[in-house]
Formats: structure tokens, sequence, C-alpha cells
């Protein structure tokens, strides 16, 4: 396992959540696709922290990095889904097709 | 003495304000226009006429970097246009009748509409310069669309406003092309035009600085074929709207080419003084077949004004092409600016007398208002004779000069030269001006009254701002050295 | 005093307000709208007393900087939000509607409306200032997640909802792509302090290719928050959908703030000359493309806000012309002139919205026989926002345009031109509109007393910067846009 091989498969990983992101009409599908990308940079941030030694040991900033993207993912996750929720409350429906209210 | 310069920038604007604060609208408006008379007039007895520099210079640093100040000081050259301002500002707001919709408006739009022609003209600072002329803006197209005549008023002030900002902006290019060309740190128009004597802009980049420049200011100005925005906007403003634009605030293109255009790119000037040849030619012979066609005054007149605009293109191109001593062309373009804007301000006055006379302004339902109305027609025929130029008024002086410098340098043994042509088919303006001018005077002016009309005759109120400027046309007529004893050459 | 108590001062009070909320009687929530902006006001006159060198070397100054840009910034910050709390007082009415139906029965909280822009403001005050990606992505969130809550606060509006929902997918989008851009800078640079970064990546030759990689990435995502072509189309929705106050804090801080960590973060790749060989064409045609986007698409609104939206796309096109013209005292200025004029017209729309009851343009006919005063105030916001001369806008405009020209970005100065041509007609619509136009009923339109005197001064703001831009110019100092310590240029090399 080398660092290209991280780096593929988070790339791999980014690329599926910016085309869910792209074609996926469900908006809880969507978020989860964001979700992908996140996890996705925060693999290739452990991964070029593993390989990037410093004194036998891995580069601890990029480490804290990926700990400040998961608290950060999951304040977003949580006011995310509450805005989702009380838009199915008021619409009964979490497509983006249904989202039409505003127009120029 | 700067004071009285920055007092008469500022002063208009000031009286805006207070208008606009609920300040009795005319005897704010008319005390201002008659301090300001004052102070231009402190302004000539003062005028050092030896010194070539700026005059009651002042400046104050407004932006370091780049260096912007807001600097005031004249030459005979902003003397001249700072009195016809003054002078065509006073009849204008006098013009206003009080009691209409929106008179308020109308002092108030009428004062920033003259203060930001007075500051362009005052600025020495190219920021300001430009700035300044960008007071009229918004004034104009609010007055045009709200108190404007005819059922096009409003798509009329929607042309004004994008033509010109369209044309303010190219020409905000243009000049910040030549503030990086010639490398000053500053925007002081003296200090830029000692750098492009002592160091002149590659013959290449000048060329297209000075098509930038006139494309920018022949917008402001008419120039065929960016004209189309004037003649409706004209027609369509209301009075003092239309005296100050045609009589005023249109010369600020025409002085920013005297003053920034011609003596910095003299090689880019002249490259294209032969294409400037070709549109004045369409100025005065194209505009001048339009407006013989008008069947309106207000439009006509809009024309005319269009048209008139040649000959002071005649005498850039003039400059351009036979350099810098070609004197007669400056002194022939600023008696010319001079002359042009109060005889259309007057005419545009008259108009609205006409017009409030009678109720319409079309030519072929005009008749017999000469006998109905003799001062009215005594005025009328001085200002369409000296729009068409005829000896003893203001504007034959300026023509003749502009004229005698088409001729400048003329060599019989080479032939005549496109300059000299253009001179000789320019002079047939004069011509097309008479054949619409007199025509509307006689249908208009002679025969019989129509008598299911009331025709009052003027008042000595109304009179008194037409008198003012058919009396400066007829003054400046005979002794032209009145204003030209300021100019340095 | 140090400069990194500022922020302290206002999480803490955000902090208490939000605590103390639940002892405030529902009927004085506008109470806390005051102490809220008491307290920011303080803190703005702190600006002026605080000491950069006073910063603790060890444990903040590696992260957080506070130098002249930062600190105008977090002035403007400030600033915004004072205006932004001010104009939500007036807006009250209209919120409570909108948070707790037509019946009004107070059960939902106004007071976080007026507490979330603290925590926001307290956000961008540390953008200003972050001079670590981390810090910098860690600030950036506290803003957005801030506005996810802020847009979709109106929960009975459909339409804020809406907003809402489109502002969180694309804001969480732009916050993946953001991260991943950041952790290819590291991996191509093993360093995440833009200090280290300004000295390190102008001479870099390998890894140059994950290197403009990563900072597109981070320009994408930083695109979002400007609102930048082709990252632009959430804009006219989430400002038409958000409650008017939320809209204007967006249109004005949020962008400011961004447009600071733009320029900041570009300006080490702009210096590399291989990286700035792709750079530089892609930001031109960016800029180019927001221009025409934005003056295009606001020709055929109708809808103020969605107007405004437009309209600050446009200014956002012009903003990065301005960045790519590398004067950055230039876009500083320009945007302080955005905060005056924009918040004016936003005041403007509010006051018209709750005594009309919509925002479209044609709730504006006859103004200005209704209410004068205010008409004309929002002719100088629309004039000043369409760059007329002698207002603050023209200078920004003129700035960047002038730097555009001396750059010699001659294609660039051709689409702005006619841009900003265009820019004259829709919001001359607006004037028109107000003057031209007659009004539904003559009733004079009231104004509180709040809103006239914020309104004048902003109005008084954009009027004294045409004339005097030295004013704030002052404030910024022409210091260099990356700072960079002493310090940390010996001490790159150990982590």
């Amino acid at each position: 396992m080398t660092l290209e091989h991280y780096l593929i498969a988070a790339g791999i990983l980014f690329c599926t959540g910016l085309f869910g992101m792209i074609v996926r009409r469900n908006i809880l599908v969507i978020f989860m696709c964001l979700e992908l990308i996140l996890a996705s940079a925060t693999l290739t941030l452990v991964a070029f922290s593993r390989f990037r030694l410093t004194s036998g040991l891995p580069d601890i900033d990029a480490q804290m990095l990926v700990f400040f993207v998961i608290t950060v993912a999951a304040a977003e996750v949580a006011v995310g889904l509450a805005i989702i929720v009380s838009l199915y409350r008021s619409t009964q429906s979490v497509h983006m097709e249904d989202l039409h209210t505003l127009k120029g | 003495m700067p004071i009285v310069l920055i007092l008469l920038v500022f002063l208009p604007l000031a009286a805006a304000a207070l208008i606009g604060l609920r300040a009795p609208a005319r005897a704010t408006s008319l005390g201002t226009a008659i301090v300001m008379v004052f102070l231009v007039a402190a302004l000539n007895h003062y005028f050092d006429r030896e010194s070539p520099s700026m005059q009651f210079a002042s400046s104050l640093t407004v932006m370091e970097n780049p260096g912007i100040a807001l600097a005031f000081g004249i030459d005979g050259m902003s003397l001249v246009m700072l009195l016809l301002s003054v002078l065509v500002l006073f009849a204008a707001l006098w013009m206003i009748d009080p009691l209409a919709d929106n008179a308020r408006l109308q002092y108030a739009g009428s004062l920033l509409i003259a203060g930001g022609a007075i500051g362009a003209f005052a600025s020495t600072d190219l920021f300001f310069f430009f700035a300044f002329h960008e007071l009229a803006l918004i004034p104009t197209f609010l007055l045009i669309g709200m108190c404007g005549r005819g059922s096009n008023a409003r798509s009329a002030a929607w042309r004004i406003t994008l033509y010109l900002g369209l044309g303010s902006l190219i020409l905000l290019v243009g000049l910040l092309a030549l503030h990086h060309a010639l490398g000053q740190p500053g925007f002081s128009i003296t200090e830029l035009h000692a750098r492009a004597m002592a160091d002149p802009i590659a013959p290449e980049t000048q060329s297209w600085i000075a098509l930038l420049l006139i494309i920018g200011f022949g917008s402001l100005v008419s120039l065929v074929p960016l004209h189309s925005w004037a003649a409706p906007a004209y027609a369509a403003a209301p009075t003092p709207v239309a005296m100050l634009h045609a009589g005023v605030l249109k010369k600020f293109g025409l002085y920013g080419l005297l003053r920034v255009a011609v003596p910095m790119l003299p090689e880019g000037m002249r490259e294209w003084a032969g294409l400037l040849l070709v549109l004045l030619l369409l100025n005065i012979i194209y505009m001048g077949l339009v407006t013989i066609a008008c069947k309106r005054l207000d439009t006509m007149f809009g024309c005319s004004s269009v048209m008139h605009m040649g000959y002071l293109f005649l005498a850039v191109a003039a400059l351009s092409l036979t350099g810098p001593d070609n004197t007669l062309a400056y002194r022939g373009a600023i008696l010319l600016m001079f002359a042009h804007g109060v005889s259309i301000a007057l005419l545009f006055a008259l108009a609205d007398r006409i017009e409030s006379r009678t109720g319409t302004l079309e030519i072929a339902r005009l008749s017999g208002l000469g006998r109905a109305m003799p001062s009215l027609g005594f005025l009328f025929g001085i200002a369409a004779f000296a729009s068409i130029g005829l000896p003893g008024l203001a504007n034959f002086a300026g023509e003749l000069l502009v004229f005698l410098s088409g001729f400048h340098g003329f060599r019989p043994s080479e032939g005549l030269q496109p300059l000299q042509w253009a001179t000789i088919l320019a002079v047939w303006g004069v011509v097309i001006s008479a054949v619409y001018m007199l025509r509307a005077y006689r249908t208009a002016f002679m025969g019989d009254p129509d008598a299911s009309r009331r025709h009052d005759v003027l008042t000595t109120e109304e009179k008194l701002p037409l008198a003012a400027l058919a009396g400066a046309l007829v003054v400046v007529g005979f002794f032209p050295n009145l204003l030209l004893q300021y100019l340095p050459f | 005093m140090s400069p990194h108590y500022l922020e302290i001062f206002v999480i803490g009070l955000a902090l208490t307000l939000l605590m103390a909320d639940a002892f405030f009687p529902a009927r004085e929530k506008r109470v806390i709208a005051w102490i809220g902006a008491s307290g920011l006001a303080i803190v703005f006159g702190l600006l002026f007393v605080v000491d950069p060198a006073a910063l603790p070397p060890d444990t903040i100054a590696p992260y957080y900087s506070a130098d002249p840009h930062a600190l105008f910034f977090k002035g403007l910050a400030l600033i915004a939000t004072i205006f932004v709390l001010l104009l939500g007082c007036d807006f009250m009415p209209v919120l409570r509607r909108g948070i707790n139906g037509a019946d009004n029965d107070r059960k939902g909280g106004v007071a976080e409306s007026f507490i979330l822009p603290l925590f926001a403001c307290a956000g961008m005050m540390w953008m200003a200032s972050a001079t670590d990606l981390i810090f910098l992505f860690l600030s950036l969130e506290l803003v957005t997640i801030s506005f996810y809550v802020l847009v979709a606060s109106m929960r009975r509006q459909v339409g804020s909802l809406e907003a809402g929902v489109k502002y969180l997918l694309l804001g969480a989008l732009s916050t993946g792509m953001l991260v991943y851009g950041i952790t290819w800078v590291f991996g191509a640079t093993g360093m995440t302090k833009m200090s280290q970064l300004a000295v390190a990546v102008p001479g870099m030759t390998d890894n140059i290719a994950a290197l403009t990689f990563g900072s597109m990435l981070v320009l994408a995502a930083l695109a979002f928050k400007v609102g930048l072509f082709p990252f632009h189309s959430w804009i006219p929705d989430v400002y038409q959908g958000a409650p008017t106050p939320v809209t204007a804090f967006l249109a004005v801080a949020s962008k400011a703030a961004a447009v600071l960590v733009l320029a900041r973060f570009l300006d080490p790749f702009l210096n590399n000359p291989e990286i700035a060989a792709k750079l530089i064409p892609v930001l031109g045609v960016i800029s180019g493309a927001t221009l025409l986007f934005g003056n295009l698409g606001a020709l055929g609104q109708y809808n103020f806000k969605r107007l405004m939206a437009y309209s600050s796309i446009a200014h956002a096109g012009f903003l990065l012309l301005g960045i790519l013209g590398r004067d950055f005292t230039l876009v500083s200025f320009y945007l302080g002139a955005y905060v005056c004029m924009t918040l004016a017209a936003f005041f403007a729309i509010s006051i018209v919205r709750r005594s009309v009851g919509r925002d479209d343009l044609s709730a504006f006919n006859g103004l200005a026989r209704r209410n004068p005063a205010l008409a004309f105030t929002l002719v100088v916001s629309a004039a000043s926002l369409a760059g007329v001369p002698l207002t603050a806008g023209f200078i920004g405009k003129f700035g960047v345009l002038m730097g555009a020209v001396n750059a010699g970005y001659w294609p660039l100065v051709a689409v702005a031109v006619p841009a900003a041509a265009v820019g004259f007609y829709y919001y001359f619509k607006i004037v028109r509109h107000m003057f031209w136009e007659k009004p539904d009923d003559l009733e004079p339109l009231p104004v509180g007393r709040l809103s006239t005197t914020a309104l004048a001064l902003l109005t008084a703001g954009t009027l004294v910067l045409g004339f005097y831009p030295r004013l704030l110019e002052r404030a910024i100092q022409d210091a260099p846009i990356v700072p960079i310590p002493a310090a940390t240029a010996n001490t790159a090399d150990t982590p």
C-alpha cells in the first residue's frame, strides 16, 4: 500500500460524492454524498500525514485537521437535518423537484 | 483667492441640498445663481491674463495611492466656460415655473447639472474632471422621465442615460490608459501634461488611446454616429434641462478634447483626424438635412445642436492636423462653444415660451407670432440669426475663426488638403442652417396670427432671462475680444 | 490589549445573550438586539486600541494575525453586524410572522435571529485574521453553519426553508471542496500556515500539479462563498428566500470576509510563475463570466432582493478583477463602499416590505412622493452600486478598472465596461420606479427613528467616501496581503 493507493481510493470516493450530488434528486441522498466528499478529504489527510514522517512520527497538523473536520461535519449534519426536517414538515417532500417557490 | 473658485463649485451643490431640505426653492436657487454670477465676475476681474499657469489654484489630496486630489484652478479657456455656465444657469433657473409639478426637483436638478459642469470645468485633476461631469447623469434621468414632454420622454431618458453612461465608461478607460501610459502616480492634469510634453507616449499607444477618447468624448458631444440620444432627449427634456444640457454640459466633451486629448496625444489625434473630418461632415451635412426635415421646433433645435457640434469638431481636427500653433482654432473653438451654448439655450427657452402661449411646437400649426408677440419675434430673430451665423452675433465670430483656422498654413501651391476640403464643405452648413431657421421663422412668425389662440405678450419677468442671453450674443458678437482677451494667445 | 480578545469578547457576549434569552419576556426581545449591537459597538471601539504586538507569540500568533487588512475587515464585519441587528429590530414583525406563523403564537424564538449573527460575526473576524488553513476552515464553518440556521429561520415560510436547504447543500459541497483542497495543498507542501506558504510556494518547482489542483479546489470553495461563476447559482434563490436582514448580512459581511480570504489564499500561488500561468487565465475567465452573468441576469429581475442578488454577483466579478489587479487596498476600499451602499439598499427594502408587504420593484412605485428622504437615500445607494461618480461605489470601480488597465488585462476591461453600463440600466430601474411611476396609494410611508439614523449614517458614508476616500484608505495602509512575521520565516521548517 503506497500513498498513491490511498489517494486514488480517496479520489474515487470524492468523485462518487460529487457525482451523486449532481445526479441524485433526493435531498437526504445528496446530503449523504456530501458526507462521502468529507470522508474522502479526511482519508487523504490521514494518508498524507502517515506518509510524511517528521522525525519518525506522522505529521500531526493534518491529523488535527481530521478531527476538526469530523466535528464540523457532525455540526453540519445536525443543523442540516433539522432544516431538512422542517422543510419536510411544510412541503411533505424531500425532493429537489419540489423546491420551486423561488423563481426569478 | 482660490476660495472664490471653490465657492463657485460648491455653492450650487449646497443650494441643491438646501432645496432638498425644504428651503424656498426659487429664492434659494435664483439667489445662488446671482451670487455665482458675481463670483465669476470676480474671477474675471482678478484673472491674470499674462500668467500661463492655472490660477486660483487649490488642492486637497483625497487619496494617496493613486494620487487623487480635489484640485481646482482655471485658465482662460475654463474661465470662458464658467461664464457660459453661470449665464445659462441663471436663465434656466429663471425659466422654471415655480408652480409646476416637481418644481422643487427641477430647481435642485438644474443646480446639480450646472454644479457638475462647473466642477468639471474648474477641476485640474483628471479624476474629478471626469467625476463632476457625471453628476448630471441622475438629475437628467429623473427630470426627463418625470417632467418630460411628449409620449416618448421616458425612452428618451433611458437612451440619454445609457448612451452617456456607456460613453463615459469608455472615456474613463481611455483616461486610465492615458494615465497609465504617462506613468504618473497622480492624476493632476498639469503634471500629466508636463509629462506628455517631456516624454511623449509612443505613437502606436497614442493612437488607440486617442481612439478611446474620441469615442468617449465624442459620444458626450453627439458626434455622428453616436448622436442618436441627443435630439430626442432635448426635445423631451423640460426646458431648464435642455438649456443646461445642450448649452453647457455638452461642451464638456469638447473641452475635454481640447484640454486632454489634443495636447497630450498629438500623434494619436493626427492619426484619427481623417476619420474625424468625415464624421464631422456627417454631423454638419447629414444632421443638417435631418434638421431641415424636422416638423417641430424642439426636435429641430435638438438636431441643430447636434449639427453645430460639427464646427467645433472641425476646430479640433484643425488643431490635430496643423499643430498647437494654430491658435485661431483654439480661439474659434472656445468662442464658438460660448456662442453656441448661449444661442441654443436661448432657442430652447423661446420654444418653452412659444409652447406656453400656443400649446404646440409644430411649426406648421404656428403662424403670425411675430405680429402677436413682437418682442418674442425679435428675440427669436436674434437667436435664429445667431444660430445661422450672421455677422454681429457671437456665433459668427466663432465660426469665422474656425473656418479660417482650417486654412492655417495653407499653401496654394500644394493644392487643397482634406482639411481644407472639409472646411469648404462645412461652410455649406451655414446655408443649411439658414434654410431651416429662416423657414421656421417665416412659418411661425410671419403671416396672420391664429385668432383662436390667446397670445399674451411676454411679461417683463419672462423677458429678463431671454434678454440676458440675447444681450450676451449681441455683445460678444460685436466685441469678441471681451472673451478672447482671456486666452493666452 | 491583544487583538485576539476581540473575538473572545464577541463569543462571550453571544453565549451570555443566548442564555439570558430564556429570562427575557417574549415581548422584549428587542432588548437583546440592543445589547448585542451596543456590545459590538464597544468591540468596534476596542479595535482602535488593540496592540497587534501584544499577541502571545507562541500560542496565538502562529495562527492569528492582526495586520491592517485583518483589523479593517474586523471593523467591516462589526459594522455590518451592528447594522444587521438594527435592521432585524425593524424587521421584527415580519420575522415573528415567519417564525411563528400567521397566528403568532409566540412559541418560537425571535432572539436567535439576533444572537446567531454575533456568532457569525466572530467567525468572520477570525476569518479575517486566520493565517492557518485549519483555523481558516474552522472560522469559515462557524460562519457558514450560523448562516444555515439564519437563512432557514423563518420556518413557517416555504421560501425561507427552501433557501435554507439550497444554501445548506451548496455550502456543504463547498466545505467538502475546501477541505479536499486544503488537503492537497498540505500534501504538496507539508504546511498549513499561510505565512509559510507565502515564503515557500513562490519558489516551488516540484509538486506543481498537486498544488494547482489544491488551489483550484480552494478557489472553487471560496467562489461559492463570494458568488463567482460558475458557483453563483444559489445566490438569487437564497437571497430572495432568506429573511431580509439575513440577506443583507450574507450579501455584505459573508462576501467581504470571503473576498479577503480568497485574496490571502491566492497570493502565494499567484506569486509562483508556474502556477500563476494556469491560475490567472482561469481567474480571468471566472471574473469576466461573473460580470456577464451577474449583470445580464439582473436585467430581467422584478424582485428587488433578487435584483440585489444578481447585483452582488456582478460586484463579485469586479472584486475578483480587483484581486487580479493585485492592488488589495483598492479591493478593501471597494468592499467598504459595498458594505455602505448595500446595507442602505436593504434597509430601504425592509422598510418598504414591512409597510407594503412585498419586495417587488413595483412596491417602490412613487416612493419619491410617499417618502422623499427614503427615496433619496435609495437613489444614492443605487447610484453608488451602479458606480456613478462622487459616490463611494465609483471609487471602487475606478480603482478596479485602473488596476486592470495597469496590469494590461484588456479583454477583461472590454467585458467590464459594457457590464458596468448594463448596471446603469437595472439600478436606474429602481430609480425609475420610485420617481416616474405612480404609487398605488399616496399615504406617507413612515420610517422608524432607528432606521432613519442608520440610513442617514450609511448615505453619508457613501457620499463622504465618494469625495474623500482617504478616510478609509488610511485604515488599510497599503500593508502586504499575507503578513509574514519575521519569526515564522525562520522557524518555517521546525514542526
